[in-house]
């Protein structure tokens, strides 16, 4: 039997085929087969001088704190998902986003650290916690299309932005585990995408409205990348790229500022 | 504590459920497995099916909206994890159940409608008692709610439906056994991460066992409600057995609906006792009005 073309579907047959568990089992089964925590078990633990060391752990804390924050941003919204289609897929991610989490502290103590939640807790990014505060708000006012936006746009685009572009000069173990986790991302952005899309189009309204929210967040994540990259030790006249490429994804997801 | 978190985490899950005892199940049962023709011949049984599903619904959704709603609560990461492979299991059997709904001839535009008619109002109210646990935050009762008072109903209540189905419908036997083996994970967590929990915020005891209380007298509404609406629905399941099949000392195709609501009554409490005990708490037997 010929393999099932979700796109040949009419759009709630889409919805009820793209927003199961089937659906997610099955396009997870291909990459993270054979790849205990993200990555070939095979895969040599890379030579880091101390200061490459000491960039990557930070920098992977505050992968830890924006996994965090999606895990409890997208687990909270279960409960108030319109439908049960939204509620399966958002299970989906709450699993995505725990195994993005397990998948980081894994890679942390790998690199020597041996309480990883105490230097989460001693590292993470402050501009991040602050995304988190106004997202955990939108989430307990069960505002869905606010807390959908600030969790499976802006927060989703900012991940699959800056892991994307941290892939291409991780050392390889790193780069496995982050391509991993990009593929995931962009599944979430396109339940992000595709919901509010909709709704954009029944309710134009709704557009500024998100506007207004995107300016209150696009600041942190700004930010986010800056502390992100002097981690990393990116020269600083490089540093806007990232920005821009966030920036000009959300916009391509159709939500400009 | 990390050490026994460490077999729940999501790399195991992985493993032993997706990758494990799931692999090449479609919903659940085998791809070519279909519910049996004499159930859509017998409209006692058919109704009977279709009402004892919508409950499995009802239940699972309240586990779903309970393990997602506790992981913001939950005090480690590990505890976060773990929670997060529950929330999806959860996800997953409100997918198969309702998808059962389907494979049972209910529209999906009338499959609110259908739950709404079906859906046992004692076992509306015993989700409740949880999710109010679980809206405020409330982590020690609501992993106690969910994973030994809830998960220790649903795991005896599918042991009885999959003894009963085993014969003449091993499709839903077969998507039975898979929740069951979930089933057994989640009580296992609960019952290893509270355990120290309770120890550590014993003030927590009274508060607990009210809730164990009122949880276990719905449930048992809920089974006095089931068994008595469905005599007609029961009778025809037995008249189709052949043989005698066996479930804690009681032949399920010879009891009568109240010997079936005593024998699974009974289970379930007694796996309560134990349960319970193994944390540091008393079983709180509820008034019976």
């Amino acid at each position: 039997m010929a393999p099932l073309d979700p796109h040949a579907l009419d759009s709630e047959a889409f919805l009820e085929e793209v927003h199961s568990f089937e659906f997610w089992f099955q396009a997870v089964e291909g990459y993270l087969s054979e790849r205990p925590y993200g990555h070939r078990p095979d895969l040599p633990e890379p030579e880091l001088g101390d200061t490459e060391r000491e960039g990557l752990i930070t920098t992977l804390c505050s992968y830890c704190v924006g996994e965090t924050i999606a895990l409890e941003g997208a687990s909270s919204m279960v409960g108030f998902a319109p439908n049960r289609r939204q509620k399966i897929f958002l299970a989906t991610q709450v699993v995505d986003e725990a195994r993005h989490l397990e998948v980081l502290l894994h890679r942390l103590l790998a690199l020597g650290v041996t309480d990883p939640e105490a230097e989460i807790a001693r590292r993470g990014n402050r501009n991040l916690l602050a995304f988190k505060r106004r997202l955990l708000e939108f989430v307990a006012g069960k505002d869905w299309e606010a807390a959908l936006f600030a969790q499976n746009v802006i927060l989703e685009c900012m991940e699959f932005t800056v892991f994307q572009s941290h892939a291409r000069t991780a050392d390889p173990l790193t780069r496995e585990v982050l391509e991993g986790i990009v593929v995931d991302e962009r599944r979430h952005m396109g339940f992000g995408e595709n919901d509010l899309g909709r709704r954009l189009a029944t309710a134009p309204h709704v557009r500024a409205r998100l506007a207004e929210v995107r300016k209150e967040l696009d600041p942190l994540v700004l930010a986010t990348f800056e502390e992100t990259q002097s981690a990393l030790g990116t020269p600083r006249a490089n540093r806007s790229t990232l920005g821009r490429d966030y920036l000009a994804t959300v916009e391509r997801l159709g939500f400009d500022a | 504590m990390a050490d026994f978190l460490a077999a729940y985490s999501i790399q195991n899950w992985l493993e032993s459920c997706p990758q494990g005892y799931l692999e090449g199940t479609e919903y659940g049962h085998e791809p070519n497995e279909r519910e049996p023709a004499l159930l859509f011949d017998s409209p006692a049984l058919l109704e009977q099916a279709i009402q004892s599903t919508v409950q499995l619904v009802v239940g699972e959704r309240c586990a779903l909206a309970a393990s997602s709603g506790l992981i913001n609560a939950a005090p480690d990461h590990e505890s976060k994890r773990f929670l997060a492979t529950q929330t999806l299991d959860e996800a997953r059997h409100v997918e198969i159940f309702t998808q059962r709904l389907y494979d049972l001839g209910v529209k999906k535009d009338a499959l609110e409608s259908t739950i709404e008619h079906y859906a046992n109002p004692h076992l509306v109210r015993f989700a409740e008692v949880l999710l109010e646990k679980v809206d405020k935050g409330d982590f020690i009762a609501g992993v106690v709610g969910q994973n030994i008072v809830l998960e220790g109903m649903a795991f005896s209540v599918f042991e009885m439906m999959k003894a009963s189905s085993e014969q003449l419908n091993p499709k839903f036997a077969h998507t039975l056994a898979g929740t069951i083996a979930d089933e057994r994970r989640h009580v296992g967590f609960g019952e290893n991460r509270i355990g120290s929990l309770i120890v550590a915020h014993p003030e927590k005891k009274p508060e607990v066992e009210k809730m164990q209380k009122d949880m276990s007298y719905h449930m048992l509404a809920t089974f006095s409600l089931a068994f008595s609406q469905n005599a007609d629905g029961f009778a025809a399941g037995q008249k189709l057995a052949s043989g005698s099949r066996e479930w804690h000392g009681t032949d399920l195709t010879t009891a009568s609906p109240e010997q079936l609501e005593a024998v699974l009554a009974d289970t379930v409490l007694h796996e309560f006792k134990v349960r319970l005990g193994r944390i540091g708490l008393e079983y709180q037997t509820p008034a019976i009005s």
